[in-house]
């Protein structure tokens, strides 16, 4: 976390006490049915693009968000699309329902100001931990399961802002904390954490069970470190690559006032098989993937 | 005069070396089976007869646990008596043809010609039983066992792939903790999230990966009803399909359980229920909604982050909430549980022991146990009226769990002399077809709102 809890805290609308309780009565969002589809077409022998391009076209904002995904520089696509079958070409089917994931998360949890830059980080930080994943060739980091890990990563954060009006003062200071694990202070106030929650989502969303167990631990620092922690390596290296995505962005952006590179970052370095010293060129390299995220 | 052309050599004093018999070649001088070079040489002769004559051929590779330990406790003469002997326990378990070796130190290898999966299962099995009987060596009994591997070859292997294969179930069984048999192809592969698996459980577990990636899982809901025919609670009851169909819980638990994805499916039926409990109440139907918990879960020093986040997540008053744990589980209470149960009841979620009385839980965990309801096993309420004798227990147990403070519930209701032979027991509620038969989430609330109106 902690990009993430920068944003939220340094923008504090009041928020009007009707829409707090709208937003208390709001449900856990179910997986939208499309993302199964578009999974159902994957799995067939000769998946159908015009039909899964029909689908989404029914949600303009998913139809504008998949084509603006598509033209995102990031993919460096010389054509541009013009149209969500265009998108989908250009995409093909598993990044288009990962992209439909992160669209529809947004969507599905209420999104006024305050949140707004909450996902904005969120973005970034899943865009750097694929391109991390890409640079490392690491056979067990799959580039598109970091892009969704990233997303999902902190998710738990905007539903315990929305459920627990005290938990914008525990996260100021879990983010100043240097002794105590993230988690540990978010749970002597409310008996859970982020992570957890966040672990409870990605479930209920119906994520792959090693991107859910790295929701789960990615503040905890000895299942992370040890190989035989029970974690799946391919858990670990989500965690390792999305807290150096972090890193790099807090780097880029100005640093932060969290703590959790300081726990964390030694023991994400050498997952990743990286040094400090390989730091300054991956800033460099990731300050062009970040021009791309808007 | 001829000299007779034989001169006897010239006379030297005889020799230790020349008082023992002439070793043959071929033949381990301890045992009398054959030697590791002629061993080879067997297998490679007797699989090219099986892959000509086309009858199988199983090798069973038989190594003796802790060899070392009794090396160094009596020495390697001690040693080679051990060996000895089990040889001829050997010998005496095998009636089928068969060429004995011995491969190494510690390592025998059989050759059994015409012999089938099963019959040489059976055969190491009689192995097994066999070397594992106790040893007199001096005045000291020692109890041998042995680690075995078994391969039977595929028609045009060769042999040292056979014995490969052999060797490599072997090693298994040692892995296992030894004195067992392990068959080969059914040594544990390693499953997706990095544990030992067994080929039909491997299947098994990317059953359970596919259901819980493409929406797999359902909650189905039964109401419980209490006397006077309010709705007491409503126990959620997970289905797991994968490819359309339903998955048999009888057989993914096991694997969830090995694997660890028994957390997931507890966690997310934990998050499920809470929803629905949260519907409900939205609707204006507040009841209390009892979801089951694995011993899994309860042994996870994360368990209370989970209970809460699910709780936070759905937004729903703990009083709406009841954890079901199986009887089983109360039998082991470890530290751990106790401390998750007792800040379970802290918060208000209410705590429910399933199944009571097939099991074997004893009556003083009942007494440690903070829980608030019971519910009767079905065992009990199937052959009622006219079994008196269950009508006996029924009537005690039922006491017994309002003395502790519980409210005890009857679960497997199917007809109203049942109900009533319960009812004249003094058991508080009733679960059961005789009331409502599990329902959809949707069906649930629709029920719930029909009876609300009536």
């Amino acid at each position: 976390m902690t990009e993430i809890a920068d944003n939220v805290l340094s923008e504090r609308p009041a928020i009007d006490r009707v829409l707090e309780q709208s937003l208390r009565d709001l449900d856990i969002p179910p997986r939208p049915l499309i993302i199964d589809r578009i999974k159902a077409e994957m799995g067939s022998a000769s998946p159908n693009l015009r039909y899964v391009g029909q689908l989404i076209s029914v949600d303009v904002s998913l139809a504008a968000g998949l084509i603006k995904t598509a033209n995102s520089p990031y993919f460096g696509f010389r054509n541009r699309a013009r149209s969500v079958h265009d998108a989908l070409l250009m995409l093909g089917l598993d990044v288009t329902s990962r992209a439909v994931a992160a669209i529809s998360l947004r969507q599905a949890l209420p999104n006024n100001g305050q949140l707004e830059r909450f996902w904005g980080a969120s973005a970034q930080i899943a865009v750097l931990s694929s391109w991390l994943a890409q640079q490392t060739a690491n056979p067990r980091l799959h580039a598109g399961d970091a892009y969704t890990y990233g997303l999902f990563r902190d998710c738990g954060i905007a539903v315990l802002l929305i459920r627990l009006p005290a938990y914008r003062q525990t996260l100021e200071r879990a983010n100043a904390n240097t002794d105590l694990a993230f988690t540990a202070v978010e749970q002597q106030d409310f008996r859970t954490d982020h992570a957890m929650v966040g672990c409870l989502l990605a479930q209920n969303w119906w994520l792959p069970e090693e991107i859910c167990l790295a929701i789960r631990h990615h503040h905890d620092r000895s299942a992370i470190d040890f190989f035989d922690s029970g974690l799946p390596a391919s858990s670990r290296y989500l965690v390792a690559a999305s807290q150096t995505a972090e890193h790099i962005v807090q780097q880029l952006t100005g640093g932060s006032r969290t703590q959790e590179w300081s726990k964390l970052g030694s023991s994400c370095l050498r997952l990743l098989r990286l040094a400090a010293s390989d730091l300054p060129e991956l800033y460099r390299g990731a300050e062009a993937v970040l021009a791309t995220v808007d | 005069m001829i000299d007779h052309p034989y001169r006897p050599p010239p006379e030297r004093p005889q020799r230790y070396f020349d008082t023992m018999p002439v070793a043959d070649p071929l033949l381990d001088p301890i045992t009398g089976f054959l030697n590791r070079k002629a061993g080879l040489r067997a297998a490679a002769i007797l699989v090219a007869e099986s892959n000509t004559s086309h009858t199988p051929l199983g090798a069973i590779w038989v190594d003796i646990d802790r060899f070392r330990q009794v090396n160094e406790s009596f020495g390697h003469r001690g040693g080679d008596r051990v060996i000895a002997l089990i040889a001829e326990r050997i010998r005496t378990v095998v009636r089928h043809q068969c060429e004995y070796s011995r491969t190494g130190s510690d390592e025998f290898v059989l050759l059994v010609p015409a012999i089938d999966h099963a019959d040489a299962e059976q055969l190491a099995r009689r192995l097994l039983v066999e070397i594992e009987r106790p040893l007199r060596i001096d005045t000291i009994l020692i109890r041998p066992s042995a680690s075995i591997g078994v391969a039977i070859n595929q028609i045009g292997e060769n042999p040292i792939a056979l014995l490969e294969r052999a060797d490599r179930a072997m090693v298994e069984a040692k892995r296992q903790g030894g004195n067992r048999l392990v068959m080969s192809g059914d040594e544990p592969l390693t499953g997706r999230l990095g544990v030992h698996l067994a080929r039909e459980e491997l299947a098994i577990e990317s059953a359970l990966h596919a259901a819980l990636e493409s929406g797999g899982l359902r909650l189905d809901f039964q109401p419980i009803l209490s006397r006077d025919g309010r709705v007491e609670a409503i126990e959620a009851l997970m289905r797991c399909y994968a490819n359309g169909q339903q998955v048999d819980p009888a057989r993914f638990i096991p694997v969830a359980e090995k694997t660890g994805l028994i957390v997931r499916l507890g966690e997310w039926s934990l998050l499920q229920g809470t929803r629905c409990a949260a519907r409900l109440c939205r609707q204006g139907t507040p009841t209390k909604l009892a979801i089951n918990v694995s011993r899994a879960q309860l042994l996870s020093p994360r368990f209370i982050q989970a209970l809460h986040g699910a709780l936070i997540c759905a937004d729903v008053p703990p009083a709406l909430i009841e954890l079901e744990l199986t009887e089983s589980l109360i039998m082991d209470l470890s530290e751990t549980v106790q401390a998750n149960l007792r800040t379970t009841r802290e918060v208000g979620v209410g705590l429910a022991i399933d199944d009571f009385g097939t099991g074997y839980s004893c009556l003083s965990n009942l007494k440690d146990l903070p829980a608030t309801k019971l519910k009767l096993d079905r065992a009990f309420v199937g052959v009622l009226p006219d079994d008196r004798r269950s009508f006996a227990i029924v009537k005690a147990m039922t006491r017994l769990g309002q003395e502790l403070g519980m409210i005890v519930v009857a679960e497997g209701v199917e007809t109203c002399t049942q109900l009533a032979a319960l009812a004249e027991a003094g058991v508080d509620a009733s679960q059961g077809f005789l009331h409502a038969r599990p329902m959809t989430e949707d069906a649930l609330l629709a029920w719930m709102k029909q009876r609300e109106q009536k």
